[in-house]
């Protein structure tokens, strides 16, 4: 180095001392981001988390000492590159799967239960009304039930014919009806009601209710041709699960919905972020119990025509998801 | 363009770019686009093999809905925040509270994307000509959905709210030279010598605009010289009124003065300021005065 010269400015000594390490940094942060940071060896990853909390610390520094705008560009750049790097989500598919399974679903919809009560009791309440309202006058059926949905079956049809629905194999089976049904109404009212939740509630609740009182009028009518038990048989193949999704899709909706409207003691965003974790779980939940209705639908209904087994297949699925939220996740000591 | 701050576990605040919504837009189609392309070629293929009608119907539903919703969480859960879309477009999605991004931000952010964006956007296309309220509700929807990240500080969606996370632009680090280094001849032979109050008028605004204007004289091509010249002599000609340089600065020596100048001016400026003089611009004086009285 000149020496004769004056010394150095403090900020170029500063860069000078630090910069092979921060190229160091930048080859090893270039290399995560181009192929996944399992592409490094072992002593490159504990060299890119040292790098990284030294270059923050010169970050640190230079914000303070430096005023080289091209260097704290750099910097910045840098640092925010490797804090990518280095916290870059680090998950296996297997293990979050499982984890899902055993332990964080069923612990949300323990935590959620009344949001979930909530669901279905707007649920029970919309049928309710929905029932009553039916034997007030029939009229009231074409109110509630969308046409494309009561497939010609209302007031006007005979009772020959409803009961030919019920029995009758003539709708088409498997694969095809299975498709058509996820993306039939109840799926689309299961989006609906867990986004809509986070408006405030109400329009889950609303809707929930609605679909109810769609229920409600639709059972009135068998019960009025004296079908009741058929089409409680019919219905409970897949209605128990996929009802009971709609209904959970709802608690996590509701749940987003009372974040919004009460907070509490933190922000609404933040209060959104840590209803969400619980909420988001439901609404997973919800979507693989509306996937297995699917499948009790295309294939369990013209499958079994028997009304008892349709009755002891579809509560007892019912069972089967209650004792997996009830039972499942559940630690044997309580960690201290 | 906003910028956001995130403060990692290590406590150095990192600076981020909020990505636009027009960008993201852009990243949505592209993945879209990918998706569907990926989709049609299953279905095609498996119509060559002499599978057709009501099955493959149902078959491509299928596909769809279970291709579409796994893709977004599992490419930004081993790209680390990026979907192909948003790679080619270098954006990311990171985690506000500066942690890592976890899966449960990536997994809530694209579920509710199904309820905010796609669902609607289908049904917009879907009811609109039988059931023209029910298609004004979805449509209101889709403009609500719309408006609600254009009118938030950090760009988010609903769905980015609940999970914690915005999208940034991904950061590209160069190392330019120290203009400071480069201008260290000139101050070795001496040939330009400041005093301290002739140091006292500017700040670091004015500092790093000169910087700027350094870095740019050593790329300019030859054939926009001319320019260059009359430009420097106006920048050399205001500095000595300024600071009061009664010596004349010959003409080929201007580029080598503002180097001597910036390095002068750099070393006294973070001298002051690491005796707590911070000095934004050259306005610092008067603004001393102010809070003094």
């Amino acid at each position: 180095m000149d020496l004769s010269g004056p010394p150095l400015i403090r900020s170029v000594r500063f860069r000078q001392e630090r910069e092979a390490d921060w190229k160091r940094l930048d080859d090893l942060v270039t290399r995560t981001e181009k192929n996944g940071v399992h592409s490094l060896s072992w002593a490159e990853a504990q060299s890119l988390a040292q790098l990284y909390q030294n270059a923050s610390n010169s970050l640190s520094v230079a914000r303070e000492i430096s005023l080289d705008r091209g260097l704290l560009t750099y910097l910045e750049a840098l640092v925010a590159r490797a804090y990518l790097a280095v916290y870059a989500p680090q998950e296996t598919l297997g293990g979050l799967f499982a984890r899902f399974f055993t332990q964080s679903a069923p612990r949300a919809m323990r935590a959620c239960w009344p949001h979930i009560l909530i669901g279905f009791l707007c649920m029970f309440l919309g049928a309710a009304v929905g029932y009553g309202l039916y034997f007030q006058d029939t009229a009231w059926y074409h109110t509630f039930v969308p046409g494309g949905l009561a497939g010609g079956r209302g007031p006007g049809a005979s009772t020959e014919y409803l009961r030919g629905v019920i029995y009758d194999e003539h709708g088409w089976a498997g694969l095809g009806s299975f498709a058509s049904f996820l993306f039939s109404h109840n799926t689309r009212i299961a989006i609906f009601v867990f986004g809509l939740g986070a408006f405030a509630a109400l329009p889950a609740i609303l809707l929930t209710a609605y679909n109810g009182t769609v229920l409600g009028a639709f059972m009135a009518l068998h019960v009025d041709r004296g079908l009741g038990w058929d089409i409680g048989g019919w219905l409970s193949i897949h209605g128990v699960t996929e009802i009971s999704a709609i209904c959970i899709a709802a608690g996590g909706g509701i749940r987003l919905g009372q974040a919004v409207l009460f907070p509490g003691q933190y922000t609404r965003r933040d209060a959104l972020w840590i209803a969400g974790r619980d909420a988001v779980k439901l609404a997973i939940v919800a979507a693989i119990m509306l996937v297995a209705a699917a499948i009790l639908e295309g294939y369990g209904r013209q499958l079994i025509q028997d009304m008892t087994a349709r009755y002891i297949i579809g509560w007892g699925i019912g069972l089967l998801w209650l004792a997996w939220f009830v039972l499942g996740g559940r630690q044997k000591h309580t960690r201290l | 363009m906003k910028n956001e701050t995130i403060i990692p576990p290590e406590g150095v605040p990192v600076r981020f770019n909020v990505a636009g919504v027009g960008v993201r837009l852009g990243a949505q189609l592209i993945d879209v686009i990918l998706t569907m392309l990926l989709i049609l070629a299953i279905v095609i293929g498996f119509a060559f093999a002499g599978l057709g009608g009501r099955w493959l119907e149902g078959f491509a539903a299928l596909t769809f809905f279970f291709l579409r919703v796994p893709y977004y969480i599992l490419t930004e859960l081993m790209w680390n925040g990026a979907t192909l879309g948003k790679r080619m477009l270098g954006l990311r999605v990171v985690s506000s509270n500066g942690r890592s991004l976890g899966v449960y931000g990536v997994v809530a952010r694209n579920l509710m994307k199904e309820a905010e964006v796609f669902l609607p956007m289908a049904l917009v296309f879907t009811i609109s000509g039988e059931d023209p309220v029910s298609g004004l509700i979805a449509g209101a929807w889709c403009l609500m959905a719309l408006a609600i990240p254009v009118f938030n500080r950090r760009n988010q969606r609903l769905g980015d709210m609940i999970a914690g996370t915005y999208v940034i632009h991904r950061p590209e680090a160069v190392l330019l030279p120290d203009a400071a280094e480069a201008a260290q001849e000139a101050v070795a032979e001496g040939m330009f010598t400041f005093q301290t109050h002739q140091l006292e008028h500017y700040g670091a605004f004015e500092l790093q605009t000169l910087e700027g204007i350094i870095r740019k004289l050593k790329d300019t091509k030859s054939t926009h010289r001319k320019a260059q010249e009359m430009e420097m002599l106006k920048i050399v000609e205001a500095i000595r009124k300024k600071i009061g340089y009664s010596d004349p600065v010959p003409h080929q020596d201007h580029e080598e003065f503002l180097g001597a100048f910036y390095a002068a001016q750099r070393r006294h400026l973070e001298a002051r300021q690491l005796f707590g003089d911070k000095r934004a611009d050259k306005f610092h004086a008067e603004k001393k005065d102010e809070t003094a009285s």
